[in-house]
């Protein structure tokens, strides 16, 4: 049996995965990026400077992670000195926006999965909030309309949490994390002038004054965002873990893990970064080589030749490509599958024993809630590692707030030069984002992006090998063909981003 | 002069549409007489687009994001909030878009690849066949953001696909439909929220160039509070200085936008604030011509030309 899962909702997006049930189970699945508008391209024969604005525009959940990529990759064409205070700049407005998107997406995009909103129908507690929902519902459902309730109503058929205090609680926390995000944007905007999309964001620094009120107001906003992390937003994990605990053994994908390191320790050039990047493949690390980075288009929407390097990289849209079933290519590291995230994150960390913030919360956790690390491979991990990445920024961003000097200089003196090219490397909070900038005359000769759910949501490679979400999908249990909500939290867990993913 | 009925129809459209708790208590009691849920319920499709309006909506101050999500109660269908999925999410949309569910307003983010359909597809349509289908049945559109406006940047030099905005796209068609424009790139969420209540309640506010004359009708430059600087030709001379920022290509004297009185994210900073020049995103040419980039960084002396 053929099911289609798209259009899947609560991801950024336009993706369907098309699925192939046998028995019960997922015995093939495709992952199809159904949106494409060709960034490249439109970057070819710009002005260098206009990039890190132009790439922001792949995608308005992570802008910053483009702007900050973007801006890696000019200073190392420009050759920048970047002074400390611009530095930390971008660490804050980074950092801060991880703290939104982990947030966002435990409750927004991924808590319906698991929570049963029906049970405020049984709230009988006094809290304001609750109390309106509960009012709405009720009127909501007594009406005449044809879906009430929505956007909660109607939802997949499954198994949701079934004791009506948790359903309860974690609908507090819906409501609270959307006024938590807020606050972790606002922090990221002191310094970024704005949020979705920041403009103050340069190579070399940011345009903003270093003032005390700014780091003022900034430990304020993150230190109310790292209580919520304490206090609610890791307890609400461990409660899903609790009712759901089969999901720390499904979902795993079959490939490696990269990551490139996330938040710099310092302005020199490749300085050691808070979360260290690397390859993990099995057990063993390796250093990252961007030239061992190539992307099939086999099974996608180019007829642009398949296996190219990032430097190399063309874009020549077929919409009509016989075998072809997504606009999202295929990236390979030495021809190998690759899952970035939180988890690939986390995990490369702690095989090399760097962060040890991130060794004893992974130590720790794995003992409560009885899992070994290579357990983060999985629909619980990826959602327990998210919540340890923000313990161990929200502590780092209140430190780096420190660090920045009052009244000293943010941003380099930017001279562009006539030829140049430059890769640029962070960690999105969806993983691994490469920018690569080549420039010719100057202006931008070729700029490719290899983002992280280009690596997720990758297709079959030419070599046939399926990508990480849909080998990760591939032999699931599944209880209701149509609706598949296990495959659907095994897709959530990844929180896919389209419009990275194809740019 | 406002008169009762017409200050309690207001006061409904806040009550029903952003949440009954700020308002103050001899209020409310008026309002407990009139019905809520008789407005007509927001249908949001997402096109070409990078999700940035949708996430900028979310960053409202007023109304409360819990008040969107729940008194807020015409919001049947986003794609970003929505619980459900796959089949069920798609008949959902049809049965609306057939007009089998009542009135609703059409709320569309991203552009409209119009030479390539393939290049934005939802379930089993183009993003294209759903707009083509909803403009028979709804009431009108709110295109939010430079994308649904005007293409915005997968319009920009370099279209691979024919990117244009929703009223262009319409009108290709013969379609004559109320399509109201909210640009900017991202929106800022207060022009969306304040012209949807308007809409629903009150009707179609006053327009210029299709956009709520209430924030699009003077330019950043007129309003910008570096104004001063300008008249007195203080400029700033490179990235990261104080003073007018004109000289390094701000764009504020072409754009129509109420960003210098707003403010942005909590009413804290807004990018001039932040010595960052406007780079025009809420100029229906925003980000157009290749040659024609954000910065004059050249002029200054710092880029060896």
């Amino acid at each position: 049996m053929k099911i289609d899962l798209g259009p899947v909702t609560r991801i950024e997006g336009h993706l369907n995965v098309k699925t192939t049930i046998e028995n019960q189970k997922v015995v093939d699945a495709r992952c199809v990026g159904e949106m494409f508008r060709g960034f490249e391209v439109i970057l070819k024969g710009r002005d260098p400077l206009d990039a890190q604005q132009i790439t922001q525009r792949i995608c308005g959940v992570c802008p910053y992670a483009h702007a900050i990529a973007s801006s890696y990759a000019q200073e190392n064409a420009y050759k920048l000195e970047v002074p400390a205070n611009g530095r930390i700049m971008h660490n804050l407005i980074q950092g801060a926006n991880h703290l939104y998107d982990y947030l966002l997406h435990f409750y927004q995009l991924s808590a319906l999965d698991f929570v049963d909103v029906t049970a405020i129908l049984q709230y009988t507690g006094k809290d304001a909030d609750l109390l309106k929902v509960k009012g709405w519902v009720q009127y909501e459902l007594a009406s005449k309309k044809t879906f009430p309730a929505a956007p909660f109503l109607p939802r997949l058929n499954g198994d949701y949490i079934k004791d009506k205090d948790l359903n309860i609680g974690a609908l507090k926390h819906y409501i609270e994390a959307m006024e938590l995000q807020k606050k972790a944007n606002r922090a990221a905007a002191i310094f970024g002038g704005k949020f979705p999309h920041s403009t103050a964001i340069f190579p070399g620094g940011c345009t903003q004054e270093a003032r005390l009120d700014h780091i003022i107001n900034y430990q304020s906003l993150i230190g109310e965002v790292r209580e919520f992390i304490h206090n609610k937003y890791l307890p609400d994990i461990l409660a899903v873990a609790e009712g759901f605990p089969e999901y720390w053994h499904i979902g795993a994908s079959k490939g490696g893990f990269i990551s490139y390191g996330l938040l710099p320790m310092s302005s020199e050039r490749d300085s050691q970064r808070l979360l260290t990047g690397g390859i993990l493949q099995g057990d063993s690390i390796s250093p990252i080589d961007f030239g061992s980075i190539t992307q099939d288009v086999g099974y996608a929407r180019y007829s642009s030749p398949s296996g190219l390097k990032v430097s190399d990289s063309t874009l020549t849209p077929a919409p009509h490509k016989e075998g072809a079933y997504t606009w999202t290519k295929a990236p390979r590291y030495d021809g190998n599958v690759m899952e970035v995230g939180p988890a690939a994150r986390v995990l490369v960390d702690y095989h090399q024993g760097h962060n040890q913030q991130v060794k004893s919360l992974v130590n720790s956790f794995a003992t409560k809630v009885g899992i070994e690390a290579a357990d983060l491979n999985s629909v619980l991990g990826r959602h327990l590692s998210r919540a340890i990445n923000a313990v161990v920024i929200a502590d780092f961003l209140l430190a780096e707030s420190d660090r920045l000097t009052p009244g000293e200089r943010t941003m380099a003196d930017l001279s562009i030069p006539k030829e140049a090219e430059g890769y640029g490397a962070t960690e999105a909070s969806r993983g691994a984002l490469l920018h690569y900038i080549r420039i010719k005359d100057y202006k931008i000769d070729n700029y490719e992006c290899v983002v992280p759910t280009t690596w997720n949501a990758s297709p079959r490679d030419d070599r046939g090998q399926p990508g990480a979400m849909e080998s990760a999908l591939i032999g699931t249990k599944i209880s209701d063909p149509e609706d598949q909500i296990e495959s659907v939290r095994i897709i959530h867990s990844f929180d896919p981003c389209i419009a990275c993913s194809v740019h | 002069m406002v008169d009762r009925r017409t200050f309690l129809k207001l006061a409904a459209s806040l009550c029903t549409t952003f949440g009954v708790g700020s308002l103050p208590a001899p209020v409310l009691a008026a309002l407990k007489k009139i019905t809520p849920g008789a407005v007509p319920k927001l249908i949001y499709l997402q096109g070409m687009s990078c999700t940035g309006c949708s996430i900028s909506l979310l960053q409202a101050d007023s109304p409360s994001p819990l008040s969107l999500i729940t008194d807020y109660s015409q919001l049947a269908f986003h794609a970003d909030l929505s619980a459900i999925s796959g089949k069920k999410a798609l008949n959902l949309l049809e049965k609306y878009i057939n007009g089998d569910a009542g009135e609703y307003f059409l709320a569309v983010e991203g552009a409209i690849p119009e030479k390539m359909p393939e290049a934005c597809v939802i379930g089993n349509k183009t993003f294209a066949e759903h707009l083509e289908a909803a403009a028979k049945t709804m009431s009108g559109a709110i295109a939010i953001g430079a994308c649904a406006c005007d293409g915005g940047i997968p319009a920009a030099e370099g279209n691979l696909t024919g990117a244009i905005g929703l009223k262009d796209f319409y009108e290709k068609r013969g379609i004559n439909k109320l399509v109201i424009n909210i640009r900017g790139c991202s929106v800022h969420p207060d022009w969306v929220w304040h012209t949807i209540i308007h809409l629903v309640k009150i009707g179609v506010p006053e327009l210029i160039n299709d956009a709520p004359a209430l924030f699009f009708s003077r330019k950043v430059h007129e309003l910008c509070p570096r104004y001063h600087d300008f008249q007195q030709e203080i400029f700033a001379k490179k990235l990261g200085e104080k003073g007018c920022l004109f000289k390094l290509g701000c764009l504020g004297p072409d754009t129509h936008a109420d960003c210098p009185t707003r403010w942005w994210n909590g009413g804290q900073t807004w990018c001039i604030d932040s010595n960052a020049p406007c780079i025009g995103c809420a100029s229906p040419t925003f980000a157009r011509k290749k040659d024609f980039p954000f910065y004059r960084i050249s002029e200054q002396g710092h880029q060896p030309v």
